[in-house]
């Protein structure tokens, strides 16, 4: 939670806490619709794509590759998304446990 | 919002599905012209014309079968490398099947960049590259791959994922023609699988399944471009409507990605189709009243029997009711044969199961199991190809579900030797837990994926996660030999009059069977895995085996975290055609 809170505060999303939990929500519901079939275990594992709990990519990396994505690797969701929703998804990914670690 | 929208594209596609057929009947009796009598024969022919290969499927009947005998068990030591080429840019693999007609050889790769080749020496003759939506290609999921053409009227006929249909002349490359088919700038999905040329139309599936469409299937003037019929694998009649509850079909996936066959007798093109989206239905039981989807939700996951001169629905039977779990009958095999007197169709479900059916009203004669660890359902009747057992999964957690999304079986093909009377097929043994989430489709601006679950590979309880070849009567399922292997091959097969079944494997080896006893007795490493297509022919007097390398697909991608090396390590933008033939 703290980490999500930092992370919020960080791309200045806006400090309401409540606001931040509905955005994890959906970004919760974007992964299992759109970037689990690659990304297994809502991101805690690996699959087709790579393990995203713990990655140790800083956030602007994250949110690029999420935007472009990589050619016949994973698709870019730059269009597909708001800026909101993109943000929101690596939260998402910052708030997944790292149980390997 | 999306309701009104919808409703207006709707009124529209009608008007133009009206003014199209209006059209179509101003012109039925073009056809002919530029060879088109013999392509129909040698396809129409169940062993193809011997030489050739003038269809995705290897003949109408969906055999993959070439009667050719040169190459056989006792001299196939000697088979070697004749030519290979490189297309470049094969993304993902080379996923597509060769097709060869009078001393050329005809294939796509990634891009749908199309190559004609001299047969015999691989020296090219002419390619097309098109130009695609690069933006488009980037966002798609099931891109940039294609897997194949058809030929018809002296014309080449590739898809493209940007929703394309395109026809190049087969002499010199030229585009003939190019019809947009698909809004694939909205859908995210264009066609990645080969066209089907019948008669005088084309026949191709736009993609759908996970993705919130309706996957219509397209048939088109193969002279003009124009499209003539266009039959919506998702509630494509008034009747179907009522088995999506709540307006669900107007995102229900479906779609008809592979090339299916085609029945001359009775002029009757059997496809089969997509999942419904969202693919897992937090409904769980309940599936018939509430969820995303409540209902049957025809036609998707079902084998359909068209009509190729108007695309009506002339039958149809729906494998799984309500597919909850990806199994669709997309697989694009459809094995006609005869026994006793019956004319069969033999079509594997992605499920595991190969359901046969009476050709005459896909009536069912047997269903069979083809892989061993299969949970979704306890059984499927025999006698009438009812579900027993289902296993719904509602929304939470969920352990060994089988076969894991992949399937028991993936979407490139068996062979069927009418020298053996047997059917090779490669089965696809491996699980996941998962957990099933509530998700809403995104369709603005831009449609997504809806999945609705997270899951994880995992090897079957009690057994590792592999694959098979076996040797069975395509009837009864009765096995009479098989091969294991560590990981599934997921490349076509090719059964031969040589007495041989050809397995291009994940590894990167291509292996040759002897088709009655399933003794190995040849193979060759291509270096990179196998993803695609394999065929026979023959040009200036000798046989050849032509086959697509590559590794990458949805599928393959799955190897390198469940098997680890070679897969890991295995490039995935790398492909070529290889061709063999005795020194
Ligand atoms: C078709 C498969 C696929 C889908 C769908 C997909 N990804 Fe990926 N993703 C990949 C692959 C493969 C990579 C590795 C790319 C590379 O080589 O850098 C990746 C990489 C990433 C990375 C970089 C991770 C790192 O540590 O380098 C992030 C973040 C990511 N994906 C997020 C997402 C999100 C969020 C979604 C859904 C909106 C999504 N992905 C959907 C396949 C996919």
């Amino acid at each position: 939670m703290i980490r999500i809170l930092a992370l919020t505060v960080a791309l200045s999303l806006g400090p309401a806490v409540a606001w931040a939990q509905d955005r994890a929500a959906e970004a919760a519901q974007i992964f299992a619709s759109t970037c689990g079939f690659c990304h297994q275990d809502g991101g805690r594992a690996a699959g087709r794509g790579p393990k995203l709990a713990g990655t140790d990519r800083p956030d602007d990396y994250l949110l690029n590759r999420i935007r472009v994505g990589k050619e016949g690797a994973m698709p870019a969701f730059g269009r597909a998304f708001s800026e909101a929703q993109l943000r929101a998804l690596v939260v998402y990914i910052r708030s997944l446990k790292d149980d390997a670690r | 919002m999306t309701t009104k929208r919808g409703a207006l594209y709707l009124a529209r596609l009608a008007m133009v599905v009206l003014v199209a057929t209006a059209c179509s009947m101003s012109s039925t009796s073009q056809g002919g012209g530029g060879g088109t009598g013999a392509m129909r024969t040698s396809m129409s022919e169940p062993a193809g014309a011997g030489n050739d290969w003038m269809t995705y499927h290897g003949s109408y009947q969906s055999w993959h079968y070439s009667p050719l005998t040169e190459i056989n068990p006792d001299n196939i030591k000697r088979l070697q490398v004749a030519w290979v080429h490189h297309p470049g840019r094969s993304t993902r693999g080379l996923q597509s099947m060769p097709l060869v007609a009078d001393g050329v050889l005809y294939y796509t790769g990634s891009y749908s960049r199309v190559w004609a080749l001299d047969a015999a020496t691989g020296k090219p003759i002419w390619s097309y590259f098109p130009k695609l939506n690069d933006d488009l290609v980037a966002a798609q999921t099931h891109s940039p791959y294609t897997r194949g053409i058809a030929l018809g009227q002296g014309k080449v006929f590739v898809g493209t994922v940007d929703g394309r249909l395109i026809a190049l002349d087969m002499k010199t490359g030229r585009p003939a023609w190019d019809t947009k088919l698909v809004n694939s700038e909205k859908l995210t999905v264009g066609f990645t699988g080969a066209p089907l040329f019948v008669k005088d139309k084309v026949i191709i599936g736009s993609q759908g399944g996970e993705w919130p469409g309706r996957g219509p299937i397209f048939g088109v003037d193969a002279a003009s471009g124009r499209k003539v019929w266009e039959f919506l694998t998702v509630a494509g009649t008034e009747e179907s409507k009522k088995t999506w509850g709540n307006d669900s079909w107007r995102t229900g996936g479906g779609g008809g990605w592979m090339a299916g066959g085609y029945d001359a007798e009775s002029n009757t093109v059997w496809w089969g189709t997509g999942n419904p989206a969202p693919l897992y239905d937090w409904a769980g039981f309940e599936w018939k009243t509430t969820g995303p989807r409540p209902g049957d939700n025809l036609f998707t996951t079902a084998v359909i029997a068209l009509d190729p001169d108007n695309g009506r629905l002339k039958f149809y039977h729906q494998e799984l009711p309500h597919d909850a779990w990806d199994f669709d009958s997309a697989v694009g095999e459809f094995v006609m044969l005869e026994r006793d007197g019956k004319k069969l169709v033999v079509h594997p479900n992605k499920g595991g199961h190969v359901f046969v059916y009476d050709r005459k009203d896909a009536s069912i004669v047997n269903v069979w199991q083809l892989t061993k660890h299969i949970n979704f359902v306890k059984s499927i009747d025999p006698k009438t190809g009812a579900l027993i057992g289902r296993r719904d999964l509602p929304l939470g957690k969920h352990t060994n579900l089988c076969p894991a999304i992949a399937g028991g079986m993936s979407w490139n093909s068996g062979a069927y030797s009418p020298k053996t009377g047997l059917y090779y097929k490669i089965g696809q043994e491996w699980c996941m837990d998962l957990e099933v989430i509530k998700t809403t489709p995104v369709l603005e601006p831009q449609a997504q994926l809806d999945i609705g679950a997270n899951f994880k590979l995992r090897n079957p309880e009690g057994d590792k996660a592999h694959g098979h070849l076996s040797a069975r009567d395509p009837v009864t399922g009765a096995k009479k030999w098989e091969v294991m292997f560590p990981e599934p091959p997921l490349a076509s097969l090719l059964a031969t009059g040589g007495n041989l079944v050809f397995v291009p494997d994940p590894r990167g080896m291509l292996r040759a069977y002897d088709a009655q006893s399933g003794k190995e007795v040849w193979s060759h490493n291509n270096g990179i895995g196998h993803n695609g297509g394999i065929i026979s022919f023959a040009a200036k007097g000798k046989q050849y085996i032509a086959v697509a390398t590559g590794w990458g697909s949805l599928v393959g991608d799955e190897f390198g975290e469940l098997f680890g090396e070679p897969y890991k390590s295995m490039p995935k933008d790398a492909g070529a055609i290889v061709v063999f033939t005795l020194e």
